[in-house]
């Protein structure tokens, strides 16, 4: 590899950590928009709320339209949604963190990404 | 992945209005036509496709499938020596002993929600992997938890009504409170009709009107036929008579299907 090579893959990881750092913000950010909305201080997630039909019925249509995704799914990423949702990444990740505070969804990190999905059992 | 195959969810508001008619005769059409059928009963708390196919085949229960203790493959029997020529039809049954369907209807909300998952888990592996064109589900009436799963994981659902004022009131309000909720494709088949449709202008004023009602495409429109009721469900009609105006009905409801699917 040349010196201007090297020289040029640098600024790249450089601009990948940013995004990474700015994802992670944006993430926290919805996190506490939505407690706000909520009244509700601190993270905690509510004990158990299966994703059931009913409860789907139930949802607002933006909300179920992300769940019924993440169902279809078993596992999903928020880019991965949104494709299925034609929204964009960052409305659906909105959505999805939102389900999450609800306790209709769980979410586990595996290196930079996130992955949201119902139940391990179902996952793809 | 492309799944070319189509998952039909026969649905109705309320019971008797021809469901399981319908999902046997659509399916035995469908086979006839060469395709391969695999047709399954959801209606855990009224099971009845044993009545009509037998259970001595039966290695594992659809009841099994979705409480995670067996593989679809082995609820799957293969039914297609009842059909004369064609393709292949397989059957899923519903465990109808009095015990399976009480522990069927106390099911709590997360066996319902991994219900779902299992029933939306099936499509790629019975259209994809096995090959089959069309799983059909033969649900219960009304708003059970295990109608709606099979509602919510299906490509199409064909709403089975009458002009029966209550089914009529019922099956509007389910249109809108259901299955637009979840975007469903869904199209009608009016049953039992006791008008003459026989002639093609009357045929097509009341389909015009069925559409209005109820805006959503007809399938179909059958009247009322008493060799149908004097059968009791004894065989396929569609193929023990091909000739009846009922088994012509049908084969253009499959008929229609099939295009639908091609599109």
């Amino acid at each position: 590899m040349t010196r201007q090579e090297v020289l040029g893959r640098k600024p790249l990881r450089v601009l990948e950590k940013i995004r990474e750092s700015l994802d992670k913000i944006n993430e926290k950010m919805e996190i506490m928009i939505e407690l706000h909305k909520r009244g509700r201080k601190e993270f905690q997630l509510l004990p158990d709320a299966p994703l059931d039909v009913m409860t789907l019925l139930s949802m607002p249509d933006h909300l179920r339209k992300t769940a019924m995704t993440v169902c279809r799914l078993g596992r999903a990423t928020a880019e991965e949604a949104a494709k299925q949702t034609h929204r964009a990444r960052a409305v659906e990740s909105g959505y999805l963190n939102q389900l999450v505070i609800m306790g209709h969804l769980k979410k586990e990190r595996v290196g930079r990404k996130a992955y949201f999905y119902t139940e391990k059992e179902n996952q793809g | 992945m492309i799944v070319l195959g189509m998952s039909i969810a026969v649905h109705s508001y309320k019971g008797g209005t021809g469901k399981t008619l319908f999902s046997i005769n659509l399916a035995a059409t469908l086979v006839q036509h060469g395709k391969k059928v695999c047709l399954m009963d959801l209606d855990f708390r009224a099971p009845s496709l044993t009545t009509f196919f037998g259970a001595e085949k039966a290695e594992c229960w659809l009841n099994d499938y979705l409480n995670g203790t067996c593989k679809i493959e082995k609820v799957l029997i293969n039914h297609s020596q009842r059909i004369n020529e064609g393709g292949k039809l397989f059957v899923a049954l519903a465990n109808p002993s009095t015990e399976a369907i009480r522990d069927m209807s106390a099911k709590d909300r997360k066996w319902e929600m991994r219900a779902l998952g299992r029933l939306l888990a099936l499509r790629n592996p019975i259209l994809n992997d096995n090959g089959f064109d069309y799983l059909i589900l033969d649900t219960s009436p009304g708003l059970q938890y295990s109608s709606i799963n099979a509602i919510v994981s299906t490509d199409l659902v064909i709403v089975v009504t009458t002009f029966d004022k209550s089914d009529v009131e019922g099956t509007k309000r389910m249109l809108h409170e259901l299955y637009e909720l979840f975007e469903k494709k869904t199209n009608i088949i009016v049953n039992k009709v006791l008008y003459d449709v026989s002639s093609k202008s009357t045929e097509k004023d009341m389909q015009n009107k069925i559409t209005e009602m109820y805006q959503v495409p007809v399938l179909g429109i059958v009247p009322c036929f008493c060799d149908v009721s004097k059968a009791e469900g004894a065989f396929i009609f569609t193929q023990e008579k091909p000739s009846h105006p009922f088994a012509k009905i049908v084969d253009e409801m499959a008929n229609r299907i099939e295009k639908n699917n091609s599109m």
